[in-house]
């Protein structure tokens, strides 16, 4: 049944274009190297106020790591609220946190639906994990808000074959910058937090050539490494020294528990990368604000009525 | 005492005359023409303290507060000043028949053909142009073109359309649910303006003709194949049309190119569809497809990384849309009789406390860079309202020519 309230194009199914020649000879940069030290994540662009329609917004974009070959993440959040929930919902002691990332059309490999997929409600919910553990909930009894993450261009990998699971590590890189831009745009729609959220990535990953041991690196992207043993993808407040989302992926050897506590330890460095950005970010946003704010104050516009009339 | 929230009670209450009494204090350039002696300009300044000595109760808002309580009456009184020497303007600063600058940058996305970003005022909105390739035979109904000519007489023009509607090449979309304002949040199917916007932009995107479908076929043609063969061949096919002194087998249509425009609005602060418009527009010349070939073995269209040819827009020429909405001055005018002391605005380029406060919108889409620089007016929509008439409509060509000539310049 095909949806009748957008346009669906034709009836036949169309495929994306298959090519035929090799794409090294264009890009010229060699597949599977890692430019950056095990310990560095890629460069990113935090903006606040991007929409001033809603409460709170903010952008992300992360540099692309070659050119051409791999789309940098971008990300666009919005916040709306808090606001009172409809009549119909029953009595709830604190704010009701409610989720929603959606994939461009034209942000990945392949065109995406309008309809959210599985994928896009999983990150939801493990986003709204995230964002619980910060938010002070019980400051707004019977309201809601809603944060809404447009993934503009995603992380994905033009070459990376299926096979690899690109996709599924891709998710991991989507939802940090999930979380660190919800974080910044709840700053900007002002909602009270015990601490500023942000999201990091470690993955366990063997390199092209040395096969022999697999090594610990932040901020993976498929397409750099061999293979990706296992990844996780952490949400943490760091002045509370806290975790509120945690989410592994991969086969280790269930023996060595030091690999899983390394992991998660390389996971809060990422972490706290990101929330470097997001404390700087708000930082400038608040001094370009307070000009602006003293110039309304004295712009104010006075009202009287008249009594008798 | 009740503070009357709804602007109409205000209307109704106070009459014409004395309407703006409470309201024309917020004039902060000239308070003193207010009828009210207790309301007079030391009240802007020292309203604190003076509220405190008197007994009229005060109330002192900001600038947005009042907008959002009584949004009519707030720009009335700006359009309309006291003094002669004040301009009117809008609550955003501009003068009525002032739009928005517009930004726009291609070629951002990676994963699409082609792609832009407008950015007009506070409305931003993504456009990405994504090709994929439709197989003949996975069309339902489809007729194969007898000549291979290129199409120069009038009704082949016309044939040219008509396949490029048949077979819904072009896929335009409009995406308002991401929140971008309070009211399209998402979760929700697509709502009425985004339906409205999508068509719009379709059946534009038609009557104007602006992709050409010469470069949306893929051919194969088989003697070039043998050709190649043989060593000295041609390797591109695409556009090969005047290739007829083959004696073999003639070029076939093996399929097509289908167009995704989508369309996502990451802020939304009113007229969506000329940034819309201006969106697609500026993806459209942006598009480069890659370079195909049909495959006869493999029964597939093969594409070339390296090789890409960009998207013939230039048939259509460069529409642009214009959009203006018309405020009254009386909220719940009348049909008749007042319908001439009911003074208005045409404001262009609304944004979204103008749009909701406006019944009357008109969007016209006007080219200019025809032979001899003469103006064609391509479309116009006008709804709701009786205000414009042949008059205004006249009027408002000149404007969206300079608007025309606004958003060419961005473009290049």
């Amino acid at each position: 049944m095909t949806d009748r309230r957008r346009v669906n194009g034709p009836v036949g199914s169309t495929n994306p274009p298959v090519f035929e020649d090799e794409p090294e000879q264009e890009f010229g940069a060699q597949k599977g190297i890692r430019t950056r030290t095990p310990t560095a994540t890629r460069k990113m662009y935090l903006k606040t106020g991007v929409t001033p329609s809603a409460s709170g917004s903010a952008y992300l974009e992360i540099e692309a790591s070659r050119k051409g070959a791999v789309s940098g993440l971008k990300l666009s959040c919005t916040v709306h609220g808090p606001r009172s929930l409809p009549r119909s919902t029953p009595f709830s002691p604190h704010i009701i946190l409610s989720t929603h990332v959606k994939y461009a059309p034209f942000a990945t490999k392949q065109r995406r639906g309008y309809i959210r997929d599985p994928t896009e409600r999983d990150l939801g919910s493990h986003l709204e994990t995230a964002l619980r553990g910060a938010i002070i909930a019980d400051r707004w009894p019977k309201s809601g808000v809603d944060i809404i993450i447009s993934i503009v261009e995603g992380d994905h990998d033009r070459e990376t074959s299926k096979s690899q699971g690109g996709e599924a590590w891709d998710m991991m890189n989507a939802l940090s910058g999930c979380i660190t831009v919800a974080s910044a745009a709840l700053a900007d729609a002002g909602i009270d937090c015990v601490d500023t959220v942000a999201g990091g990535v470690a993955a366990l990953v063997r390199d092209e050539g040395d096969d022999t041991t697999p090594r610990i690196v932040i901020d993976p992207i498929p397409s750099e490494h061999e293979q990706i043993l296992a990844a996780c993808c952490v949400a943490y407040l760091p002045d509370r020294d806290e975790i509120t989302n945690l989410w592994f992926k991969g086969d280790l050897p269930a023996s060595d528990m030091e690999l899983y506590s390394q992991l998660v330890e390389k996971g809060i460095q990422a972490s706290r990368n990101s929330n470097e950005v997001i404390v700087n970010s708000l930082l400038i946003s608040t001094r370009e604000q307070q000009p602006h704010e003293r110039h309304d104050g004295t712009t104010r516009m006075h009202i009287a009525f008249n009594l008798q009339r | 005492m009740k503070f009357p929230l709804g602007s109409s009670s205000l209307n109704w209450m106070y009459g014409r005359g004395r309407q703006s009494a409470a309201i024309r204090n917020l004039e902060t350039h000239n308070p003193t023409s207010t009828s009210h002696p207790e309301s007079d300009s030391d009240l802007l300044h020292t309203a604190d303290s003076y509220s405190s000595i008197m007994a009229i109760p005060s109330l002192s808002f900001s600038r947005p507060t009042f907008a959002k309580l009584s949004p009519h009456p707030y720009l009335l009184t700006n359009l309309s000043p006291q003094s002669p020497s004040t301009k009117p303007s809008r609550t955003n600063g501009r003068a009525p028949h002032e739009a928005r600058p517009v930004q726009i940058h291609t070629s951002s996305l990676s994963h699409a053909h082609g792609s832009a970003l407008v950015r007009s005022g506070n409305t931003t909105v993504v456009c990405g142009v994504r090709a994929e390739i439709l197989p003949v035979t996975n069309i339902p109904q489809y007729r194969p073109r007898s000549s291979l000519q290129p199409s120069t007489t009038a009704s082949d023009e016309a044939a040219d359309r008509a396949e490029l509607k048949a077979y819904d090449l072009l896929v335009p979309n409009i995406e308002l649910a991401t929140g971008c304002a309070p009211q399209f949040l998402p979760g929700v199917p697509p709502s009425t303006l985004a339906q409205t916007l999508s068509t719009r932009v379709y059946s534009l995107l038609h009557s104007c003709g602006v992709v050409d479908p010469k470069s949306l076929r893929i051919w194969h043609d088989p003697s070039a194949e043998a050709k190649k063969t043989t060593g000295e061949g041609d390797a591109s096919m695409q556009d090969d049309n005047d290739d007829d002194e083959s004696e073999a087998e003639p070029p076939q249509l093996m399929a097509y190119w289908v167009l995704y425009i989508d369309l996502l609005f990451v802020s939304f602060d009113g007229n969506p569809f000329d940034a819309a418009w201006t969106a697609v527009m500026a993806a459209l010349r942006d598009t480069k497809l890659p370079e195909a070939r049909w495959d006869p073995d493999r029964e597939m269209a093969i594409c070339s990384r390296t090789r890409k040819n960009p998207l013939d827009v230039s048939r259509g020429g460069l529409p642009v849309a214009c959009t203006a909405a018309v405020f009254q001055e009386k909220e719940y005018a009348e049909a008749g009789g007042l319908a001439g002391e009911n003074r208005h605005w045409v404001l262009l380029d609304p944004d979204r406390l103008e749009e909701s406060l406006c019944r009357e919108t008109v969007t016209m889409v006007v080219d200019c860079g025809g032979v001899g620089g003469e103006t064609r007016i391509r479309s116009i929509e006008k709804q709701g309202g009786t205000v414009i008439g042949r008059e205004l409509m006249r009027g408002f060509a000149g404007v969206a020519e300079k608007r025309w000539r606004e958003v060419r310049d961005a473009m290049q």
